[in-house]
């Protein structure tokens, strides 16, 4: 068991207080009841078997912030990374801040914020691997670094920012609730470190010792319906009628309420106002092997489809057991491995990548994973079984087309799904259901179209081509619509959404209206191949200058999709969680030194 | 409520393996923190804490305290002697022997040639008491220079001084505690949140047990004038103007403690009629506080029972900064604030040990608050230390910044820096360049060879940090705490004791006199040359010390603890046991900004690093929280120039010009710019430092500078990058 000093200071100790039984939402504080088989049980930590004989070690436990006394002082953040022995460029706790008013009436809130053991973990539902689970003992979310394999999902889940993504070590790794000092009746190490009264940590939902409220929000602090968050806040100063960020993100405050509620507005000043191209950011980030593979997959999982269920809805021309040629079947094959496998190297721990289907009972990852998997072994059955013409390997050839259906249908469901996440609004919109389906049908009947028109002609095809190029056009205007709806609902909304939509027409407004154009040009050339047809020289070129253009088009907005996307954090500093000052640091070679809490590039 | 799992995976956290906790104390700023550091069974140090039962910090530590155990392994830390002929040569390691007899060489022959004061030693505040005593007895009986200062000029000269002005002596005479009984608490150029965070707790702790109004005096909106409930927002460089027109108020409106005032001071007469100059209505044209909060504060001041100010760089730095310490102790004085539980003119020290160099290391004088001035206090000296009387010059010589301008026009020839680091840390870094390379001879003795001065020594003495040794700090309340030695010294350095105790054994006269080898050993030094006067050590042994975590002097022989005040019974240490009231007339002579250079520059610390980051820029978890420098500009202002939040600026003065990037806040007035002074090349290169007259201390804070927008990003963050080394 952790060690309480003789001279442990009284404020150290988590206070025994009665609160409610159930909290705000509704949810039992207490965990587990007395013959429950989760009570009674040693937490196991580091190989200790002690039992605690904490008096609420089965109730939901919790942080609480009192804004108003938070000085920014950096002892939280310090004590847990002292504790759990942090390299500099993460931590599980970080304090960041909003600022408003005029000098010298000016006002900077800060706020400090870890895990926060939510009733609803999305990161225990999000994880493939089922390295999260949440204890009865103190309700703590707990993640477990030797099962991760480091995919970051439960990063992207989190309207907190509480897992941190270790690049160095390959896995996440976050807050443990200090249990281990809980188990004593020590308060976790932040807050027992707190030098301003602010920082403080009980039994959900009761209030500490000279404390006036329990609110869930703050302005800066995300939505806490996405998870109900173990966090309760007092904020009872008067503050300014805007609140602006510091770091980078194009987002400030606006009180819109006497109760002082503040709305998530986008700020404009962020940038110069003028439009870029962004390219090699847009290009490098860390994302691309998610472009690889979701560009990969819905392009051999498009192909595959249409040649199976085209002749279903009137495609006569894509009938399977017509086009199905090795050409195409290997290059199928070849995109689908290299999507995969690129989407496997970005795990931090690659040869784990086993433990992707752990969660399926919760996870859309895990389903994508199971489904995508399926659907490559069903589609290599097919191929497999091509090769003999005998009566079983007809059976295992129609048994393994049903498989790669299934797979493939599931596997696109779920690549959807899994990028319709609250904490990122800019992708939780049907718009990426239409991109995704736009892009299978585009990517998947170019890949038939360049492959099995290469060699015959255009003319001895026409029906085909004619066909491949109405999926073309209808892929392409699904996306084109979507898109419409998409940023019309962005710039409504405002927040996280619609400043990531502002990030789209500003720092990359050129990349951006480029790839409109692109598909705006797509369309009406296909439009017009599909009236006129495609004839000689002219018509090759044209063919291959649209399948140029479109494969330009779907790289860049892929491209856009990932890097635009801004998660419903919690404000930063000024240099550290500043998205541009970590840019900065990267560029300028400021990250070459490890104590700038940086990692550089790696090329 | 979902689990995910019902067969619960065992937990990892992570475990230090910490087999021994060692008591020591922090070594950075001079709160006073107890710690303790961890040891794992390798004998290395591994965790930090603050010590549960310690009065000062109850447990607490600020994030610099958290990590100090990273310091023993950080790098740059310095190996092995370094010697050069040349100081563009390049450096070859040496013995320890080698570098001591090129050192001692070096010294006599200077003094020899030139003269015994051609010789300086400029030190520090950041060794122990017992270490400052030994240097203080090398320098003035054995080397005999009279040029010998601390860097404690850079920040706590002003309240030395200024206390000695009014009270007789120098010695805060307040604490902590005062918190807890305090009705008024007026903080001026203090922000304790950034600066001191442990006394903010304690600060902020009796504030919530019983509230009491808290002034804060600063240009800036800092986080402790957030919390105040009235924040003066002062035109810098004018805190005599305020505290004078404060004074009339008290004194028009018959508030003052007229019994006080007569039998515990004098001056009172000459003071009034100066005060009487400074209305609300002058006062408030020229400080830019309105004459109502004038008086409101005035009033709330002297009505309360008890009433303290605490005061840091925003007074002792600046033109007036030994003025503004006396400003503050007149109105203390006149509402009879001093020695009483809550009411006190306490000034919040910088460094860890400023306090000790003060009492010690007889830079200003001699040992224990003795003057060179006092013929009684030399012999008294000379025969403790068995010397000639004689040695001793009758008067103090130069302050760290008349040393540095002697060294430019040629009186001084050789110095010896100790644990500081005037590349950084003085203004002007240009002249500072080309002062140093003037030097026959520089030896800096340093933890961290890659300490910015090193550049232009001959030799270098790598000294051992902070708990790789033993000794005493003296904190911010009087109290004396001990720094047992917890690992030993990294590699080749040496514990400063050792080697002022080495270089004493090369000189003549210093083998005569007896050097003790051991920490405890001149601790007993202490004790017998304290014993009955003001700062009394003779009650105090280290484990005494250690079983109380501090003891506050006076502790006197048989005393079972120390006193948390001085001055109780009014009682002041001038002759006649008065207290001075001193009228202040102001003066502007600050460089002010003009149509040139059109904005204030002012400059402060962050709460994450330490002077000039020779220690806390190594630290990652540190220094991430500002790991480059960066410049507070209010936005309206920067909108008329067109500058953008983020990007690189440069700055001119009339003394050069620097590259910062700019962090848009309305923190900041728009005719001001504040920057962090802990950075190399960068608010140094253009900062003025106009001299207190009293206290010699630099206004860092008041200057003017004009603000330029870079078109060229890249070679403006090239050039900062540069700068950065560590």
């Amino acid at each position: 068991m952790f060690k309480v000093r003789d001279d442990e200071p009284e404020y150290a100790f988590v206070p025994v207080a009665d609160g409610p039984v159930r909290n705000r939402y509704g949810e039992y504080i207490n965990l587990a009841e007395e013959n429950s088989v989760l009570v009674g049980k040693t937490l196991n930590i580091n190989g200790d078997n002690g039992i605690s004989d904490n008096p609420n070690r089965y109730k939901q436990h919790g942080f609480y912030f009192n804004a108003d006394n938070c000085i920014s002082c950096h002892a939280c953040e310090s004590a847990c990374s002292e504790k759990n022995n942090l390299p500099p460029y993460l931590a599980y706790r970080s304090v960041g801040y909003v600022e408003g008013g005029s000098y010298p009436s000016y006002t900077r809130l800060n706020i400090s914020m870890a895990c926060n053991h939510c009733d609803d973990p999305v990161c225990l539902k999000g994880c493939p691997t089922r390295a999260y689970t949440k204890f009865a003992e103190y309700g703590a979310v707990l993640q477990d670094p030797d099962i991760c394999f480091g995919c970051g999902y439960c990063t992207w889940v989190c309207p907190y920012n509480a897992p941190q993504l270790d690049v160095e070590k390959g896995h996440v790794h976050k807050c443990n609730m200090c249990v281990d000092r809980l188990e004593v009746g020590l308060k976790p190490a932040c807050s027992s470190a707190c030098l301003a009264g602010a920082l403080d940590f009980g039994v959900i939902e009761t209030l500490p010792d000279n404390r006036q409220q329990l609110k869930t929000q703050i302005p800066g602090f995300p939505t806490p319906e996405i998870t109900h968050p173990n966090i309760r806040f007092q904020q009872t100063k008067s503050l300014p009628d805007e609140l602006k960020r510091t770091d980078s993100i194009a987002l400030k405050y606006r009180r819109h309420s006497a109760q002082g509620e503040y709305v998530t507005e986008v700020d404009t000043s962020k940038t110069d106002g003028r439009r870029h191209w962004n390219l090699r950011k847009l290009l490098s980030s860390h994302e691309n092997a998610h472009i690889i593979f979701t560009l990969c997959t819905q392009t051999t999982i498009g192909a595959f489809m249409l040649m199976v269920l085209g002749p279903l809805i009137g495609l006569p021309g894509l009938r399977i057991d017509a086009i199905f040629s090795w050409p195409l079947a290997i290059s199928m094959l070849f995109i689908m491995s290299f999507g995969m496998a690129k989407l496997n190297l970005h795990l931090g721990r690659p040869l784990r990548f086993y433990r992707g289907f752990y969660n399926w009972r919760l996870s859309p990852v895990s389903r994508e994973i199971a489904g995508v998997t399926l659907f490559f072994a069903g589609f290599a059955g097919y191929c497999l079984f091509s090769i003999f013409d005998n009566h079983v390997s007809m059976l295992l050839k129609q048994a393994a087309t049903v498989t790669a259906i299934i797979g493939g249908s599931v596997g696109m469901f779920y690549m959807i799904k899994l990028y319709l996440i609250p904490a990122r609004p800019f992708w939780n919109h049907w718009q990426t259901a239409s991109s995704f389906t736009g892009t299978a049908l585009v990517l998947g009947a170019c890949l038939i179209a360049l492959v099995t028109l290469t060699g015959t002609g255009l003319e001895q095809s026409s029906v085909r081509s004619q066909q491949l190029s109405s999926v073309v056009l209808a892929g392409l205007s699904l996306e084109a619509i979507g898109l419409v709806f998409h940023a019309y609902a962005m710039k409504k909304q405002g927040g996280e959404g619609g400043a990531s939509f502002f990030e789209q027409i500003s720092r990359y407004g050129k990349t951006y209206w480029l790839r409109n154009g692109l598909l705006s040009i797509n369309i009406l050339i296909m439009g017009m191949v599909i009236y006129l047809g495609l004839h000689g020289t002219i018509g090759i070129m044209l063919a291959v200058l649209v399948l140029m253009s479109i494969l330009v088009s779907c790289i860049l907005g892929r491209a856009l999709f990932y890097v635009l996307v801004i998660p419903t954090t919690m404000p930063g500093a000024f240099f550290w969680r500043n998205k541009g000052f970590e840019e900065h640091a990267k560029q300028s070679g400021l990250a070459n030194m490890p104590q700038t809490g940086v990692v550089p590039d790696k090329h | 409520m979902l689990f995910g799992r019902k067969h619960k995976n065992p937990i990892k956290i992570t475990d230090k393996g910490v087999v021994e906790w060692k008591y020591t104390t922090c070594g950075y700023c001079s709160t006073g923190c107890s710690i303790e550091v961890g040891l794992d069974d390798k004998g290395e140090a591994v965790a930090s804490r603050g010590v549960g039962g310690a009065d000062v910090n109850r447990g607490k530590l600020c994030l610099k305290g958290i990590f100090e155990h990273e310091l023993f392994r950080s790098a740059g830390r310095g190996k092995q002697p370094l010697i050069r002929t040349r100081r563009f040569d390049k450096f070859k390691t040496t013995t320890w022997d080698r570098a001591l007899d090129r050192t001692a060489a070096e010294i006599q022959r200077i003094q020899s040639t030139y003269g015994r004061d051609a010789f300086a030693i400029v030190s520090t505040g950041q060794i122990m008491t017992e270490e400052f005593y030994t240097l203080g007895k090398l320098t003035r009986g054995v080397i005999g220079t009279n040029n010998y200062d601390g860097n404690t000029t850079l920040c706590m000269s002003s309240a030395v001084s200024g206390y000695k002005r009014s009270f007789g002596s120098d010695g805060p005479p307040g604490c902590y505690d005062d918190f807890e009984h305090t009705e008024c608490l007026l903080a001026i150029g203090s922000n304790l949140p950034e600066q001191h965070p442990i006394i903010y707790w304690r600060l902020q702790q009796a504030m919530e047990k019983r509230k009491f109004p808290l002034i804060v005096i600063d240009p800036r909106v800092t986080m402790l004038a957030q919390m105040a409930d009235m924040h003066l927002p002062i035109t810098p460089g004018t805190d005599v103007v305020l505290l004078n027109a404060l004074a009339h108020v008290i004194l028009a409106e018959g508030l003052e403690d007229r019994r006080y005032i007569a039998a515990h001071t004098n001056g009172a007469e000459e003071f009034e009629a100066l005060v009487a100059q400074y209305d609300p209505v002058t006062a408030s044209r020229i400080c830019g506080i309105d004459e109502d909060t004038i008086r409101n504060v005035a009033r709330l001041y002297a009505r309360a029972g008890s009433a303290m100010t605490i005061w840091t760089m925003g007074i002792n730095q600046s033109t007036h900064g030994s003025d503004g310490v006396v400003g503050i102790n007149n109105l203390n004085l006149i509402t009879g604030n001093i020695g009483k539980p809550g009411g006190t003119s306490l000034s919040i020290t910088g460094q860890c040990n400023a306090m000790g160099t003060r009492e010690w290391s007889s830079c200003s004088g001699l040992p224990g608050y003795r003057t060179l001035e006092k013929e009684k206090d030399r012999q008294e000296i000379a025969d403790f230390w068995g010397i000639d009387a004689d040695f001793f010059p009758e008067k103090r010589g130069l302050f760290q910044t008349d040393i540095f301008p002697a060294i430019e026009t040629g009186q001084i020839k050789g110095l010896w820096l100790i644990a500081t680091n005037p590349m950084t840390s003085m203004t002007n870094t240009a002249r500072i360049r080309k002062t140093l390379e003037k030097l026959e001879f520089l030896v800096v003795q340093d933890a961290y060879e890659d300490v910015e001065t090193n550049e232009y020594s001959h030799v270098y003495f790598p000294a051992a940090v902070w708990a790789e040794k033993e000794g005493c700090f003296t904190n911010t309340e009087r109290r004396v705490n001990l720094i047992s030695n917890v690992v030993k010294p990294y590699e080749d350095s040496r514990p400063d004791l050792w080697i002022f105790n080495q270089m004493a054994k090369r000189f003549d006269q210093g083998r005569k006199i007896i050097f003790p080898e051991t920490a405890s050993a001149v601790f007993d030094e202490l004790r017998q040359l304290s014993k009955g006067r003001m700062l009394d050590y003779s009650g105090m042994s280290y484990d005494k010390i250690e079983e109380q975590r501090g003891i506050q002097w006076p502790c006197t022989e048989g005393a079972e603890s120390g006193s948390p005040r001085l001055y109780t019974d009014g009682k002041f240490e001038y002759e006649d046991g008065k207290a001075k009231l001193i009228p202040l007339l102001f003066i502007d002579n600050n460089e002010r900004p003009d149509e040139d250079y059109p904005f204030w520059l002012n400059s402060g610390r962050v709460v994450e690093h330490f002077h000039t980051r020779t220690r806390t820029g190594k630290v990652g978890n540190l220094n991430k929280f500002s790991p480059t420098p960066y410049m507070e500009m209010n936005p309206d202002a920067a909108k008329e120039l067109a500058i953008d939040h983020g990007s690189y600026v440069r700055l001119t003065s009339r003394r050069g010009d620097a590259v910062v990037m700019v962090q848009l806040t309305q923190r900041v007035p728009p005719n001001m710019v504040f920057i962090p002074f802990h950075f190399h090349e960068c608010v140094n290169r253009i900062a003025l430092g106009l001299l207190d007259p009293h206290s010699r201390q630099p206004a860092f804070k008041q200057a003017a500078v004009r603000v330029e927008p870079i078109v060229d990003q890249e070679s403006a963050s090239v050039r900062n990058v540069a700068a950065r080394s560590f």
